[in-house]
């Protein structure tokens, strides 16, 4: 009798997780399926809907989508938190170079390169597949001042001497979260690479507890830190000295809106910008090292009930 | 008197017995529990992919091969628990010298030799093949102490195999799910240092079998 409720819930549980799994799959249906690649590090897929291709790691295209281009304009970001990745523009004191860790279908750091194409622009992607997608469908060649370099971010920081006055990191890849990218010693590495004056852009997933101590952590490298909340993901923008007030921010904003013309003005964005109040961050998180970084664990614990400052209360500051 | 020198030995070699295969547990957990925090260690330098997956789980083979053919050869000549405290108590101390020297030695092997397979399998070999060999030997060891007839041979060295396998498994998860979120990877190899300290000490005070 047990065994039959036993199965009796299973089977339907899985009923129910079956009815999920095609309902969402239909949602998707207008996506197109157009190649699909297994990698050293993924399973990359890249989809293709009206002018727009989508790149994905794992099956599950709603969840791990990397990247979004659209095939009639390379300067549109369809993605919002890549928008607010370009506002470290309005902080950095220079921009000769920018670097990006985790270049994916390429959409931010392609996007600063047509509007900058006097700076260096750098990517490094760790898997070669990818960047070879991303040549074929989303609009990426080889031109002067763009980059592109296959390796592991952070052994290419050790190995490198430069400096950029932008580091913008996003090197999470669907599920996967290398721990080693997320520690204090990276963050390190990182701002020993800036140049003065210099700033780190990081897109942060922020509904698990991985966001709090992700904080913490370049908190614990880098004294100021503000943040973005960009429809479901918050980007974080991390400098060293003294904070900047919002007339500053604006300030640079305005001038280099004028002589970049960016396609998303760097002045709306910085309207976005907030600090963080007492209870935005558990105070249980911890710094994470390369001793200590249980980012898979905290990644299960889920953290909805996050409260952020109203954008105008801290741009009072 | 016959009589109790015979109780004599059944309980001591029920203990000696009961003893070996605890220990089987405890050096099967380190093994593998050492595998997994083997990848914390490796991946600031060579990154998380499966390459260094597979430096790491060949190296790990490597060090058992060797273990396996070693302890085999060393117990028929010396059929003592004493070889199990040797070997446990040198994979002990390397291991404990493993959290101050790892970073300089990683450091150094990515500067040097590079991040490709050959960098990632030195590194690999630094780390683990030495204690990990000398955890190798405990199987073919533990079989020949606790074999008294060829008649149960299959069952002795099954059930070797067995419960040293079941640590396995358990250091594989009680590591990757329990110590690695609690404590950091420094202390998580003290304690197996501890451990096997300790699995090394059993053994010292073990009678020696009769061959």
């Amino acid at each position: 009798m047990k065994l039959r409720s036993t199965t009796a819930r299973w089977g339907a549980a899985l009923l129910a997780i079956g009815t999920l799994l095609t309902s969402s799959a239909r949602a998707d249906d207008q996506r197109q399926l157009i190649e699909s690649k297994e990698s050293l590090y993924n399973n990359i897929y890249v989809y293709k809907e009206g002018d727009y291709y989508a790149m994905t790691f794992g099956y599950n295209r709603k969840i791990y989508t990397e990247s979004i281009y659209n095939s009639k304009d390379d300067r549109d970001l369809p993605v919002t938190y890549t928008r607010y990745m370009t506002e470290a523009l309005a902080y950095a004191k220079n921009v000769h170079s920018i670097l990006e860790i985790g270049f994916g279908g390429g959409r931010t750091s392609w996007y600063l390169h047509r509007f900058l194409p006097g700076v260096s622009v750098t990517s490094v992607e760790l898997d070669p597949e990818v960047e070879a997608l991303a040549k074929k469908y989303f609009g990426i060649k080889d031109e002067p001042n763009f980059h592109l370099v296959n390796q592991d971010g952070r052994i290419f920081l050790m190995h490198s001497t430069d400096k950029y006055d932008i580091i913008l990191i996003d090197a999470y890849r669907g599920p996967f979260v290398p721990f080693q990218l997320l520690t204090k010693e990276f963050y390190q590495i990182v701002k020993d690479h800036l140049s003065d004056g210099g700033v780190v852009a990081q897109n942060v997933e922020p509904t698990t507890m991985l966001f709090d101590s992700a904080v913490k952590t370049i908190q614990s490298v880098f004294p100021q830190t503000d943040f973005y909340v960009a429809d479901g993901n918050v980007v974080t923008i991390a400098y060293d000295g003294a904070p900047k007030d919002q007339a500053a921010l604006s300030t640079i904003a305005k001038q280099r809106q004028t002589e970049l013309n960016l396609r998303y003005p760097l002045v709306d964005m910085l309207a976005q910008r907030r600090g963080l109040q007492a209870n935005t961050i558990d105070p249980n998180a911890k710094v994470l090292t390369d001793d200590f970084a249980p980012v898979e664990a905290l990644k299960a614990i889920e953290n909805h009930n996050r409260k952020w400052p109203d954008p105008s209360a801290s741009s009072s500051k | 008197m016959a009589g109790s020198v015979c109780e004599q030995q059944q309980i001591s070699g029920g203990f000696v017995q009961a003893l070996l295969l605890v220990n089987a547990f405890f050096v099967g957990s380190v093994l593998m529990g050492f595998e997994m925090l083997g990848s914390r260690y490796l991946f600031p330098y060579f990154g998380g992919g499966i390459g260094t997956w597979a430096g790491l789980i060949s190296t790990v083979l490597l060090a058992l091969t060797l273990g396996y053919f070693a302890g085999g050869a060393v117990v028929d000549r010396h059929p003592s628990p004493r070889v199990i405290a040797t070997c446990c108590g040198i994979a002990a101390a390397y291991l404990a010298v493993v959290p101050a020297s790892a970073d300089p030695l990683m450091m150094g092997i990515m500067n040097d030799i590079g991040d490709g397979p050959s960098g990632i399998l030195l590194a690999a070999a630094c780390l683990l093949l030495v204690p990990l060999s000398f955890l190798g030997t405990f199987s073919p060891v533990a079989v020949r102490l606790l074999l008294r007839s060829t008649a149960e041979t299959g069952r002795i060295a099954g059930m070797v195999y067995g419960v040293s396998t079941i640590g396995n498994i358990f250091g594989t998860l009680f590591t990757t799910f329990y110590l690695i979120p609690t404590i950091g990877s420094r202390e998580i190899t003290y304690v197996y240092a501890a451990v096997l300290a300790l699995c090394a000490l059993s053994m010292l005070i073990v009678p020696r079998p009769r061959a």
